[in-house]
């Protein structure tokens, strides 16, 4: 018995494929904001409209309303823009948006605080770059994540590939983008199927996210994602096939312990000529099963939890008209970005930059956006966009190395020496995320300084730990899937989470709740003490932590809320 | 007795006459003549004095309506004086005609930076170009309006002055030229100007009037000033509207009058008296080396102008020290060049020499009000008066600079502090009838007038359109009473509204770009009646909104630009082309 469907249902359905009321808002210069249901069918074209938080307590005293602006989201399969893109997104950043670029988590770039009256302009400056917005965000299918570096080998080539041919199989259709920002001619729809052949007027009932790893690596957290593609790599380096994993996400709401963090399921493997069908039965049966009325319980991890995984399976099965192998042996060894040089089978040489929380901007002592400015404009092979927020000098030849080495050491770039910090990771919260609970990308930073001064203590300074931070419990920076997980509760307040795998396979537990400051030091400082003492050989913090007792272990979504808090007297 | 009435009826109508507003007064008159009319008598001719009265014309070229007020002074006394006065707006001088007034008066005011108040600018062409008349046997006396900090002192009165002599006039009255404190002397001068051109035979009489009679001034057609102050306000709300990331602050200021507000209509402004910033007061005696005298100090912070530096400010300077370098200054002619951008201060520290308090005070002028439109209507905020203070701030010459009033008002009063002000009404920037349509346009805080007006317009339900063209430097940080125009343009009391934000994009938007862009309907809206107005700064943008009008014209209506020109000019003349600059 079908509950009624949710108002975003009802919102999509009368938008006639995404249009609703766009045009309009865009007209009316005395307001920064469009109408609410607009806000939420904007996000399908790439925007969030927002409001600069820090300024909300002063604005109505001015007579002002909000500061709105809106973010958008670019549309990057895999993370690879060619250093031309790269300048005209510097380029737009710098007219329209706050003077920064945003790498994301999820290998795409954002652009804060263009306000209305230059979206269009700073949609068509996009479109020039041969980049769009479309379904960078929304209720479709979004980013699709891969290792950063196709030049690497064959199999990194192969999962590149597949990312962009996944990617423009199931972008929208619909043309209300090219009419809206573009000035396009209104192209009357026909019948659903027609304009929307994948997901018609509804599209999903909730956001959906692909993901292919190349093992050993598992950068992009590939256990993350609604779908996720794990190549297997045939001895002579070629991908024999794909084991195909479901149903990861991060996001959950604190208190209400029936939502919850899931890793993604391997439900079998599949030749890589079936990758993309499979992919599209996936999206299908989620766009039929999915629940449509509770956003909370939308995501296609709770679609499998309430169907049952083999159920799920069959239907895939049936619809792409493939049945699944059994799932091929595979072993991931770390989450994060190798920094620094790297050597590429075709003889290229790649660098790996550090930018903290991946915020691109001008900063005193940090000149980051003019050093990755002066990059692309003296590099033309590209500049690719990594899962931890860092970004890679892409075909520097072996005589360029020297000068590109230089231009990232002089404007900041280069990676810090501290095995916390390098592997750091912090969503964006406040001051433009209307989610936030708490600071994140701007609080990190100083935390991170604070426990390495515990680590130095420990002789732990250069061991590689993985922190992550949210400002809410959303899961942007996929803390749940980090050995030390900070996430956002409210005003300084955060709870903390232990015990994930390093490989990004396991995730972690929660350990104590509303800490302030001193409180998450305090309560990390005799773990990591003990880490310094009982550690066995190659043994990481969060195994560490469970092996010794202290934590219990997460096994899957549906126990990440057991056992919560120390299993064991410190 | 002239006057064909007893003591005590005369007592009467000055009774009723004196108090009556002009309303009163305009049914007064027809009243009377209603009653001729019937009683089939001649009409009285009430202001007229005894016998047939000399003509006299008196010209005021004004902006903000010092020359209009002396004009009507004036006229007054040269009526008392035996003289038939017609005061004439230069707005409204037919320049041909002139040759016909046998004495001829002009008061002007110089604006910009030496260029005539803007009503006045094609007259003022029309007298200094070609086709000008000669003026042989006109009488002729000049008096000129300005502010010796500007290097263009008096420019306007000036070469009005030369040019009706060199058209033929008889200059019976040497020019004044007067600075913002003008009052006595321009007293003055109106006496001995109406003297000197009364009619010799009334000499003996000067009161103009036979013997013994008593003239009576009832004079029917003149409204009743309103009384202008000084009031004494209280500071109720004191709210920078910029945002705190805005580089500009903008003060929105609310004033409440214990009794009665000022009887202000839309479009006045106010006469805001203010305090110099002690500190720039103490740096200035310091470097006069008078560090310690109280009573100096007290007296330049209340009521003296010590940052004005004039071309005069240097020559008493000089004259008063004698230093040497000044004097050099002078003569080399560079002082000109040296005082820009430089204040008092900068004199005194830059040549220091031994100076006494008296020399000190003698170097500088009262301390001049500065006038801010009133951005309230009565209608809608009761006994208070809103002022919009945008506040000055810049560098120059190594110091740090701020507005001497603005920088008051911005940095110094406080909630629930009390200031002083006078009423600068300005009957040339005044709302239409409720059913006429308006179009304002009014960047930075030339919008304060027009937020009185559009609540005005709603207080009234006025039935005309409105539309506002609004404009500043960031949508998110400058938009001035945004939340207000939303209102506004929900409740109808504004039709609609554009903004132009010149640094949100690479490219500068300013309000004249919206008005091009908009120009079809903006050209309909006049076509079909609608009033203009324009308010704020002076230098650029009033300027480039009225050729962009002249543009628009030519444009949308396919007319050659002298005809366009023309177009505008109708405008101006039909009083529905109005601004109110600075
Ligand atoms: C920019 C980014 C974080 C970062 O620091 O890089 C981000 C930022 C936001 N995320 Fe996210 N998410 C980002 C990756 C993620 C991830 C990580 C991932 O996908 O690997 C997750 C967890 C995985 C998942 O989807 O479960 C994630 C889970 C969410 C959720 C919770 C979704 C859920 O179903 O539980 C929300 C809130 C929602 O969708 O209702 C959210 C919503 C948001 C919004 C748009 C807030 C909003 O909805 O108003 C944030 C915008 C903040 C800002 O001002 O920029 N974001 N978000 C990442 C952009 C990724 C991209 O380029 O597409
Ligand atoms: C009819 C009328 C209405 C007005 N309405 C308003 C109003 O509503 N709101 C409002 O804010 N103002 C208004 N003004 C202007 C106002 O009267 C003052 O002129 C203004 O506030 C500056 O006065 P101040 O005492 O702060 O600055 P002052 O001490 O008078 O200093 C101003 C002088 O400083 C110098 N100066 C300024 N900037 C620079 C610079 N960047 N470089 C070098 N020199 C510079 C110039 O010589 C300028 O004349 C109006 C003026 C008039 C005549
Ligand atoms: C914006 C502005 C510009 C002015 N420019 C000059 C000028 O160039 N030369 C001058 O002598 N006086 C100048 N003045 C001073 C005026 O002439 C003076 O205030 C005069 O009393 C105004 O008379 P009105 O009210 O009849 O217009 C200027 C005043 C303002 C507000
Ligand atoms: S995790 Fe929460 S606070 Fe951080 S960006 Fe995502 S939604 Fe915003």
């Amino acid at each position: 018995m079908a509950k009624e469907p949710s108002r975003n249902e009802r919102i999509k359905e009368a938008s006639d494929y995404l249009r609703g009321t766009l045009a309009e808002g865009l007209r009316d210069a005395i307001t920064g904001s469009i109408v609410e249901d607009d806000a939420q069918l904007v996000k399908f074209h790439g925007m969030y409209l927002q409001d600069d938080r820090d300024l909300r307590g002063e604005r109505s005293a001015k007579k002002m309303e909000k500061a709105f602006a809106f973010m958008l989201r670019v549309r990057i399969s895999g993370g690879v823009l060619t250093s031309a893109q790269w300048l005209s997104l510097d380029k737009i950043a710098r007219h329209y948006g706050n003077r920064t670029m945003r790498i994301t988590t999820r290998q795409t770039v954002q652009l804060h605080g263009v306000i209305k009256s230059n979206l269009k302009s700073t949609l068509k400056a996009i479109d020039a770059a041969a980049l769009s917005t479309i379904a960078a965000c929304g209720d479709v299918n979004r980013n699709v994540m891969c290792n950063p570096n196709p030049h690497q080998s064959k199999a990194h080539r192969a999962a590149y590939d597949l990312a962009v041919a996944l990617s423009a199989h199931l972008v929208p259709r619909t043309p209300a983008y090219r009419e809206i920002w573009l000035d396009g001619e209104r192209i009357v729809g026909g019948e659903d199927e027609v304009v929307e052949p994948i997901y018609g007027k509804t599209y999903l009932p909730r956001k959906f996210k692909i993901g292919v790893a190349v093992p050993p690596s598992n950068d992009i957290d590939v256990f993350a994602n609604d779908l996720g593609f794990i190549a297997i790599v045939a001895p002579d380096g070629t991908v024999a096939g794909w084991n195909v994993a479901v149903g990861g996400g991060m996001g959950m709401t604190h208190g209400e312990p029936q939502t919850y963090p899931r890793t993604a399921d391997v439900m079998g493997f599949c030749r890589s000529e079936d990758a993309v069908a499979v992919a599209e039965a996936v999206v299908t049966v989620q766009r039929d099963w999915g629940d449509r009325s509770d956003r909370k319980h939308a995501r296609l991890k709770y679609t499998i939890d309430d169907h049952g995984l083999d159920a799920f399976r069959a239907e895939v099965e049936r619809r792409a008209g493939v049945t699944l192998a059994a799932a091929k042996p595979f072993t991931f060894t770390s989450t994060g970005d190798r920094y620094g040089w790297t050597e590429s089978e075709d003889g290229r040489h790649h660098l790996t930059l550090y930018i903290e929380n991946g915020r691109v901007g001008d900063v005193p002592g940090k000149p980051m956006l003019t050093g990755m400015r002066k990059i692309a404009e003296r590099h033309d092979g590209g500049m690719h966009l990594t899962p931890n927020q860092n970004a890679i000098v892409a075909n520097v030849a072996a005589k360029d190395r020297d000068a590109i080495e230089r231009l990232a050491a002089e404007h900041g770039l280069m990676p810090p020496a501290g095995g916390l910090r390098r592997n750091a990771m912090a969503c964006v919260a406040l001051p433009t995320c209307g989610l936030a609970l708490a600071e994140s990308e701007r609080y990190l930073p100083h935390l991170v300084s604070a426990l390495e001064a515990r680590l130095a203590a420990h002789d732990l300074a250069a061991d590689d730990i993985v922190i992550r931070m949210t400002g809410c419990p959303n899961g942007c920076a996929r803390p749940y899937l980090a050995e030390i997980g900070v996430v956002g509760k409210g005003p300084g307040r955060y709870n903390l989470y232990l015990g994930a795998a390093f490989d990004g396979s396991r995730m972690n537990k929660l350990y104590a709740e509303d800490l302030q400051h001193d409180d998450i030091v305090a309560k990390l400082d005799p773990l990591l003490a003990a880490y310094a003492k009982e550690r066995q050989a190659d043994e990481r913090f969060g195994a560490f932590l469970i092996r010794a007792g202290y934590v219990a272990q997460t096994n899957n979504g549906r126990d990440f809320h057991a056992d919560a808090g120390p299993q064991r007297v410190v | 007795r002239t006057a064909p009435f007893a003591e005590e009826e005369i007592e009467i109508l000055n009774r009723v006459v004196g108090t009556a507003n002009p309303l009163q007064r305009a049914w007064l008159a027809g009243f009377l003549a209603g009653i001729d009319a019937q009683s089939g008598h001649a009409r009285a001719e009430p202001a007229a004095p005894p016998r047939a009265a000399e003509p006299i014309t008196i010209v005021f070229a004004s902006e903000s309506g010092n020359s209009e007020r002396l004009a009507a002074d004036m006229a007054k006394l040269a009526r008392k004086r035996g003289l038939k006065p017609a005061v004439v707006d230069m707005a409204d001088l037919e320049v041909a005609s002139l040759p016909a007034s046998k004495r001829l008066v002009v008061i002007a005011a110089t604006w910009g930076e030496g260029e005539p108040p803007a009503r006045a600018a094609s007259a003022y062409a029309g007298l200094m170009g070609e086709g000008a008349p000669r003026l042989d046997g006109v009488e002729f006396a000049v008096l000129a309006l300005g502010d010796t900090a500007y290097v263009e002192f008096c420019a306007i009165g000036k070469a009005i002055d030369a040019r009706l002599e060199a058209l033929g006039g008889k200059r019976v009255a040497e020019r004044a030229d007067l600075d913002l404190d003008f009052a006595e002397p321009a007293a003055r001068w109106i006496e001995s100007a109406v003297t000197a051109l009364a009619p010799k035979t009334d000499a003996a009489s000067p009161s103009g009037a036979p013997s013994g009679g008593r003239v009576i001034e009832v004079d029917f057609g003149a409204a009743a000033e309103p009384n202008l102050g000084p009031f004494e306000a209280e500071v109720t709300a004191h709210v920078d509207l910029n945002s705190s990331r805005s580089d500009k602050e903008t003060i929105h200021l609310e004033l409440a009058f214990d009794g009665k507000a000022p009887a202000y209509n839309p479009g006045d402004s106010l006469d805001l008296h203010v305090h110099n910033d002690p500190a720039y007061v103490d740096a200035l005696l310091q470097a006069a080396g008078l560090g310690s005298d109280a009573s100096l100090r007290d007296e330049l912070i209340a009521s003296r102008d010590v940052t004005t530096l004039s071309l005069k400010t240097v020559e008493n300077y000089a004259g008063a020290t004698g230093h040497q370098y000044v004097k050099a200054l002078l003569e080399t002619g560079e002082a000109r060049d040296w005082i820009a951008g430089r204040q008092l201060i900068d004199l005194i520290a830059h040549f220091p020499i031994a100076i006494s308090a008296e020399q000190l005070r003698a170097l500088t002028r009262p301390l001049a009000p500065r006038a801010y439109s009133i951005a309230s209507s009565r209608r809608e905020v009761g006994e208070e008066a809103h002022l919009l203070v945008s506040a000055v701030r810049y560098q120059s010459h190594g110091r740090e600079r701020a507005g001497v009033a603005s920088g008051y008002v911005a940095e110094r009063l406080k909630k629930g502090a009390h200031v002083r002000v006078k009423l600068r009404p300005n009957k040339h920037f005044a709302l239409p009838a409720p059913e006429r349509d308006i179009i304002m346009v009014g960047p930075g805080t030339g919008i304060a007038p027009f937020r009185a007006f559009v609540q005005e317009r709603r207080a009234v339900s006025a039935t005309g359109k409105s539309w506002l063209f609004f404009g500043d430097r960031n949508f998110t940080h400058d938009f001035l009473y945004q939340l207000e125009w939303q209102d506004a343009l929900n409740d109808g009391a504004l039709t609609r509204m554009d903004v132009a934000f010149s640094r949100d994009q690479p490219e500068k938007i300013y309000v004249q770009d919206r008005l091009w862009e908009r120009r079809r309907e903006l050209v309909e809206w006049l076509e079909t009646g609608a009033h203009f107005y324009v308010c704020g700064d002076a230098k650029a943008m009033a300027k480039d909104v009225r050729a962009t009008l002249v543009r628009a014209y030519a444009d949308v209506k396919a007319l050659p630009p002298d005809a366009a020109e023309r177009a505008v000019v109708e405008l101006e003349r039909g009083k529905r082309y109005l601004q109110d600059v600075y």
